[in-house]
């Protein structure tokens, strides 16, 4: 009350000229036919505009609610395809049904962070220890693979990105089925390399690389890319592959956390092994 | 002082009533499609008020003055919008042309206490503020500006030349 009063005090004469200065709009417009008119006439046009921004934001949501539930249909129809489940068959029998268990299942997240321009970047994702993520699992998007998650707290989780100087994972040609090391050199985001693939094998330009189901972190045939090109270092035994990533990680919103059902059982068989 | 209040009332209704009466119908006769003359005398009635006037006092009585003339020319609210900017100018203009040595205390804003070169600066910053505002209002939209500026040059120039005839016949002395 006593700033309001101290506001007249010092600003009344001006509030005093707006307020009779509005008032004597609000007749103008309201008394007479000409400018009533315009003034009719400018503020639907305002308010028009005004509509339609609304009208967008309400579309917003409503498209936020879909995508979320859109990722959760997504998920759940993932989880059932062949890649993501551990068959029990051994031998295929007429008479055995196949039996078979969740292998991976996924946890759909958004980014709200990303980084592609240094040689070591990361993604930050919305959702963490809360939600079932840990560190050391996959993350792919719809168009391919994105990275590895390194840190989680309870509301978010670090992924190195897969343009990171450190990323060595696995990745087969779909077509010859030979697989070796993703790895990528720091320079373009949307090339990464190919390493260790022999020079017996046949490549052609254009070959799509998938991942090869050797690590625990993805599933088998997920794609990453394609073959740019390649060539043979003199007297090497090794192709030097270039790839285009088919996931264009300067633009990666929604991903998927890739979550393994028997990593417990890897790492039990890892310390059993080492023994 | 009382004798001030008094000729300042007095003022107010002759200007209105020269105003709405007499002014209205002789330049309405004037304006034809290239020409525009108009001639607004009424604005020396704030022009006029003591400079001690406090300025919550101007602003209302330039609504008041505004709103009255509206009603002569059935145009609510037009030349109330111009007369109350003009009215919150007021002060501005008086502290933008105050002498070096300060108003006298009890002057008057006319040629006889503050002379013919102040009073002119200061009655043409307060008519072409006016002016301006009110054939701003009038069109009511930016695209007529070109109107708008003929309107304000022309009508100054008439209303100039009223309101110092007017002030050297009546010479207002408080």
């Amino acid at each position: 009350m006593r700033g309001l009063l101290q506001l007249f005090a010092a600003y009344g004469n001006f509030l005093l000229f707006g307020f009779l200065e509005l008032l004597a709009l609000v007749l103008v417009v309201n008394f007479n036919q000409r400018q009533g008119a315009i003034w009719e006439n400018s503020w639907g046009m305002a308010t028009a505009g005004l509509d339609q921004s609304a009208d967008w934001l309400g579309e917003q949501w409503a498209l936020r609610d879909e995508l979320i539930k859109l990722q959760g249909e997504n998920i759940r129809l993932m989880e059932q395809l062949d890649n993501a489940r551990y068959s029990n068959a051994v031998r295929q029998d007429t008479f055995l049904r196949d039996s078979s268990e969740q292998l991976f299942s996924y946890i759909g997240a958004n980014v709200i962070s990303n980084t592609t321009i240094s040689t070591a970047n990361s993604i930050r994702l919305n959702k963490g220890g809360e939600h079932g993520v840990r560190p050391n699992m996959g993350v792919i998007s719809t168009d391919g693979i994105v990275g590895v998650v390194r840190a989680v707290t309870p509301h978010f989780s670090q992924v190195m990105s897969l343009l990171h100087r450190e990323t060595r994972i696995k990745a087969a040609i779909a077509r010859s089925g030979y697989f070796g090391t993703l790895t990528w050199d720091g320079k373009s985001s949307r090339f990464m390399q190919l390493e260790a693939i022999p020079k017996h094998a046949a490549l052609e330009k254009g070959d799509t690389v998938i991942t090869s189901g050797y690590s625990q972190l993805f599933p088998e045939g997920l794609p990453i890319g394609l073959i740019e090109g390649f060539n043979l270092d003199g007297g090497g035994n090794f192709y030097n592959i270039k790839i285009k990533l088919r996931n264009d990680l300067n633009k990666v919103r929604y991903v998927y956390v890739i979550e393994n059902e028997m990593w417990k059982e890897h790492k039990e068989l890892d310390k059993a092994a080492n023994e | 002082m009382n004798n001030t209040v008094v000729r300042n009332i007095i003022r107010f209704f002759v200007l209105l009533a020269f105003q709405g009466l007499f002014l209205k119908r002789v330049s309405e006769g004037w304006v034809s499609n290239t020409l525009y003359i108009n001639i607004f005398l009424y604005p020396l009635f704030i022009m006029l008020l003591p400079l001690q006037t406090p300025r919550t006092g101007v602003l209302l009585l330039s609504f008041l003055m505004g709103i009255c003339v509206d009603m002569f020319y059935d145009s609510l609210g037009v030349h109330a919008a111009a007369l109350t900017a003009m009215g919150y100018a007021r002060a501005l203009f008086l502290s933008l042309y105050e002498p070096r040595e300060g108003y006298k205390l009890n002057a008057l804003p006319t040629p006889a206490d503050l002379g013919l070169n102040w009073f002119l600066k200061y009655s043409a910053s307060m008519l072409g503020l006016h002016l301006l505002v009110y054939f701003s209002v009038d069109a009511f939209s930016p695209v007529y500006i070109l109107g708008i500026l003929t309107r304000t040059v022309f009508t100054f120039v008439a209303t100039m030349i009223a309101i110092l005839i007017f002030v050297f016949i009546f010479s207002p002395r408080r």
